[in-house]
């Protein structure tokens, strides 16, 4: 089995390799948007002293720890997935004797993004010396108790993420429904502002969704932002999603996959 | 005329091959207003915590939104499906067709593909300017509106200048399929004034990949942050750049060689 996920990485590391420029385009695309709301922040910060409590360092630490964090969790399976599904190539996928989303899907992605950490980290250095953040708060305590929500976060987000987009399997127009789940990714995992900016009544929500699970949790674990409490929440809330997303994944893809063999595709 | 002519005739064209995905109109159109709600939640959560951003009012960010929208719109409707269309057309040879037509092959790479339910953007577009400026309020002049109208248009003309030169350097280099993608990286950047932004960003939206040129330079002279002279300038780059990209094009095409020919 190790043989068979070992024989996959070099294979698509090596694929991923004759694309670096258009992976390079890819990262630097990424930080725009993080970048441009990072600056509105600090503007506001500067200008008042603090929001909300955040001061401009704050900012500039959660932003620039949500760009690593966003390059590990987020879900890229629909690009190698959807396309898949769609027209047909995943018959011979079927025959092998492997699961094709858990081997193929997971390590295509996985791959992609272990060389789009390549291209990060010198940008991301630069960022660093721009923006001058003070990571003081970090301790290594803090570091090794986001381990975990960082793994936890990427499974609970692959398995999510291919399961919206099985529903390739039904629809043709699955790519619609990937951009509504992405905006609600944007909507409640902190990815726009940290949550405690949030309205009032999005930050209930967001509290029992997974989607905080992608971004927020880790970034604020990692800054050291959270009770005990709060700690112990978030890792209940990861097994519980876990498990959840672990069953739905299992569920649409047995049933997607019955019904993807008798189209006959 | 013939030039009138040709698009209407383009247009048609692009409306038929639209016709036939009716329900993808639809659910592009609900994404799109979807996509809205979350801007102007985002304006709403900023400024549910400050009264001014660098300066800007909620209503001056609110036209800016809009006028970054319209820009958006002419990028999604026009430039990016012809930029597929045009690279695909320099690999597989079919671009010597497009250039044997007896018409100006300029045009002709612009307009041929119109992403049409895109119309609806800019009715949106237009509302947010329209609600935007009227909750500036008095602070508007007819002269700053004047100039914000036109600066719009030549921030509009640049970034068309510069995506004409961009996909003209694919006669020089045959391998540069990336040739707009700093281009479609950095339009985000126009949703806020660049003036927040730190001065290493805004350098490069302002002369690299003029982005703010189109998007905060026209708000600013609604705003009256511009003088007479300053307008002028702008308008006359704008009206430069256009001549170099068309020189550059054309220089371009003698140049192109054709890949199958």
């Amino acid at each position: 089995m190790l043989q068979i996920y070992k024989r996959f990485w070099q294979v698509n590391w090596a694929e991923h390799w004759q694309y670096r420029a258009n992976l390079m385009m890819y990262v630097l695309y990424g930080l725009v948007s993080p970048v441009v709301y990072l600056a509105v922040w600090i503007t506001i910060a500067n200008s008042q002293g603090s929001v909300n409590g955040l001061t401009a360092n704050d900012f500039v630490t959660y932003y620039l720890t949500m760009l690593v964090i966003d390059q590990i969790i987020a879900d890229i399976s629909q690009y190698y997935l959807a396309d898949k599904i769609q027209d047909g190539t995943l018959s011979s996928d079927l025959l092998r004797p492997i699961h094709p989303v858990l081997t193929q899907t997971l390590i295509a992605t996985t791959a992609q993004k272990a060389l789009s950490f390549v291209a990060l980290a010198p940008v991301w250095m630069i960022l660093v010396l721009l923006f001058r953040p003070d990571f003081g708060a970090v301790t290594l305590a803090s570091f090794l108790l986001t381990l975990p929500a960082v793994l936890l976060g990427a499974a609970i987000a692959f398995l999510l993420g291919v399961s919206v987009t099985c529903l390739a399997f039904w629809t043709t127009r699955v790519n619609a429904i990937i951009d509504l789940y992405d905006a609600l990714i944007v909507l409640f995992s902190g990815q726009f502002v940290p949550l405690q900016l949030m309205p009032p009544a999005i930050q209930v929500v967001a509290r029992y969704l997974p989607f905080q699970l992608f971004r927020y949790a880790p970034i604020e674990t990692l800054l050291n932002h959270l009770s005990p409490a709060d700690l112990a929440r978030n890792y209940v809330l990861s097994a519980v999603w876990l498990a959840l997303a672990l069953f739905i994944f299992t569920r649409i893809w047995r049933a997607g996959v019955r019904r993807f063999s008798a189209v006959g595709a | 005329m013939r030039t009138l002519r040709l698009l209407s005739a383009l247009f048609k064209l692009n409306l038929q091959l639209a016709l036939a995905y009716r329900a993808d109109i639809i659910t592009d159109i609900l994404l799109n207003l979807m996509w809205l709600g979350w801007e102007l939640l985002g304006i709403n959560i900023i400024f549910s915590n400050t009264t001014s951003l660098g300066g800007w009012k909620v209503g001056e960010l609110i036209a800016l939104l809009g006028v970054f929208r319209l820009v958006n719109t002419f990028m999604a409707a026009l430039i990016w499906p012809n930029t597929a269309k045009f690279n695909a057309s320099v690999r597989d040879g079919s671009l010597n067709y497009t250039l044997l037509q007896p018409v100006d092959s300029m045009f002709l790479v612009t307009f041929s593909r119109m992403v049409i339910w895109r119309a609806w953007d800019l009715v949106l577009a237009t509302v947010l300017i329209v609600v935007g400026i009227r909750m500036t309020g008095s602070g508007v002049t007819a002269p700053n509106l004047v100039g914000f109208l036109f600066l719009s248009v030549s921030g509009t003309v640049i970034l068309y200048s510069l995506w004409i030169v961009l996909i003209a350097l694919t006669f020089w280099f045959v391998k540069f399929d990336n040739n707009v993608t700093i281009l479609q990286a950095l339009l985000d950047t126009g949703r806020y004034p660049s003036t927040v932004y730190p001065t290493w960003l805004r350098l490069i939206v302002t002369f690299l990949v003029p982005i703010a040129v189109a998007t905060t330079v026209p708000l600013q002279a609604l705003r009256g942050d511009l003088t007479g002279w300053q307008v002028l300038l702008f308008l006359g780059v704008g009206a430069a750049s256009f001549l170099v990209a068309s020189r550059v094009w054309k220089a371009g095409v003698r140049k192109y060689s054709g890949a199958s020919a």
